[in-house]
């Protein structure tokens, strides 16, 4: 049996390549940082430009617009990229991050006033939902709706004839702002210009749904992992409080350990090998951040929590030109959520935890939980 | 007491007097250009690179292995390449000027 939290380990230090099935392939992993890097750098040999195939399965049951600019290459995807970006980066301003705290603030007061907490559902989905409206620029109500699709409302909806009410809901927004002078998202993506042009329909619906999906899991396993820990090592919050740096290495130590995205794949044009396993040209490789995040080459004691480690060079966030967008969001969330904890939780009181396990054809993996039960104690 | 000067890729230079704690945040907190130290200085983002002057690389000291599992996937990087969240202010450094690589 390999361990669900590090199924990677025995072959990476082996061979550094784990293949698993997918849509008719054995699609090669990557498991070393080194290697992932490089792969990363190199957007002519492995591409992203290969629509719905951006994570390990086909998306096609569950989205039909090319995501952006994740599912482009250089030199579209630097202008593509160019056009949000700024958006996202609003997040490192400390107005939108006390935005942040109070979001956070408001969460954990009902936290404290309740007897139990299904902190998946109950506090990461919420937190996750209201940092998205903050970050896009729309009514915190539209949070409300969000919330109320659930966590699965990007792997178990079968499209039906009309998309899914993800999909229905950004056109429908798109629509609606098409005028706008707002500085909503949306009303940005239909004022936005590509090499002279308005970004049509398709583009602007591809830069919407990426937004949605791309913050969702990875920032509600993260969240929930943090509680997790904290629920787990009672001395945390104590070590945290003792020096403020710790918030930030502590941040991104969570962001290295739970690393919530198993394998972003690339698409290789022309017939290649990584590490003696050939690829035929349309074929697939997989590059997999959490076990590149426990390289035992790179990172002392991977398997373990080190909430002040300096230096972590993590690439939880990805690396190189399509590293995460989200990432001051993510950062701006974890760092907050670790602030507002240290201060308002004397502990936290772990009543259950059912851990949600991917399922492949070489390995298992635990990522975040399908529920987690615990009940916030107040200082 | 110490200081530091960040020359920047437009040509404007950023002199530091009375500089105390690691180069990354010691830019940040002046707005520096092109130094955005997005992973606080745990060394993973790579969004602080900067090449020291070779009369300083003696004093500084080399990248470290960690800030190399960085610097080498960087087309820019050089020999004097630092991430520079992981240099500290001292004494010795008194006067150091470092380029910024970013624009
Ligand atoms: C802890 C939370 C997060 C983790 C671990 C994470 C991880 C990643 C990774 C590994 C990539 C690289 C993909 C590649 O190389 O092709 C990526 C890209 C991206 N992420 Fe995140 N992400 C997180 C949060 C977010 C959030 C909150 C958003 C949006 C609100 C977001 C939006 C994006 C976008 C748009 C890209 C594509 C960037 C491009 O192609 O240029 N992510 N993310």
């Amino acid at each position: 049996m390999t361990d669900p939290a590090d199924p990677f380990s025995e072959q990476r230090r082996h061979d550094g390549v784990k293949l698993v099935r997918a849509e008719g392939q054995d699609v090669p992993l990557l498991l070393r940082l080194r290697d992932i890097k490089d792969v990363c750098n190199d957007t002519q040999s492995f591409s992203n430009d290969n629509p719905l195939m951006i994570i390990l399965h086909s998306e096609a049951a569950v989205r039909d617009v090319r995501q952006l600019p994740i599912e482009s290459d250089p030199p579209d995807h630097t202008e593509y990229r160019a056009l949000v970006e700024p958006r996202f980066r609003r997040p490192k301003a400390p107005e939108y991050q006390a935005g942040i705290g109070a979001i956070i603030d408001s969460l954990l007061d009902d936290c404290l006033g309740s007897a139990e907490v299904e902190v998946v559902r109950g506090f990461a989905l919420p937190l996750q939902s209201r940092g998205l409206a903050q970050l896009l620029g729309v009514d915190e109500s539209e949070a409300d709706l969000w919330i109320s699709w659930g966590i699965h409302v990007f792997r178990d909806n079968e499209l039906g004839p009309k998309g899914s009410e993800l999909d229905r809901y950004l056109l429908a927004k798109i629509e609606e702002a098409r005028e706008s002078k707002g500085d909503d998202f949306f009303s940005e993506l239909n004022r936005a210009e590509f090499r002279g042009r308005k970004l049509t329909v398709e583009e602007k619906h591809g830069f919407a749904n990426m937004a949605f999906a791309g913050g969702r899991d990875t920032v509600i396993h993260t969240v929930s992992g943090v509680i997790a820990y904290v629920a787990q090592h009672p001395e945390a919050l104590e070590f945290l409080r003792e020096d403020a740096n710790r918030i930030n290495t502590a941040a991104e130590e969570f962001v290295r350990y739970v690393s919530p995205l198993t394998v972003i794949t690339r698409t290789c044009p022309h017939a290649t090998e990584v590490l003696g396993h050939e690829v035929a040209a349309g074929g697939r490789i997989g590059l997999c951040w959490p076990s590149a995040n426990r390289d035992e080459t790179v990172f002392r004691s991977p398997d373990q929590v080190i909430l002040d480690r300096k230096p972590n060079p993590h690439i939880g966030f990805g690396f190189g030109p399509h590293n995460c967008l989200g990432q001051h969001q993510a950062r701006a969330i974890l760092r907050g959520l670790l602030r507002a904890v240290c201060d308002r939780v004397e502990r936290v009181d772990l009543i259950a935890a059912e851990p949600e396990i991917e399922q492949e054809s070489s390995y298992s993996r635990q990522v975040g939980y399908k529920s987690l039960r615990v009940r916030f104690c107040g200082r | 007491m110490p200081t530091i000067t960040f020359t920047s890729q437009n040509g404007e230079s950023t002199t530091i007097d009375d500089a105390e704690g690691d180069l990354m945040s010691l830019a940040v907190k002046h707005g520096v250009q092109g130094i955005e130290g997005d992973c606080g200085g745990v060394c993973s983002c790579g969004t602080c690179h900067v090449q020291v002057d070779p009369a300083w690389i003696d004093k500084t000291g080399p990248a470290t292995d960690e800030e190399r599992e960085v610097l080498d996937f960087e087309q820019s990087a050089t020999a004097n390449s630092r991430l520079c969240c992981q240099i500290e202010m001292s004494p010795e450094l008194d006067g150091l000027v470092v380029r910024v690589v970013r624009s």
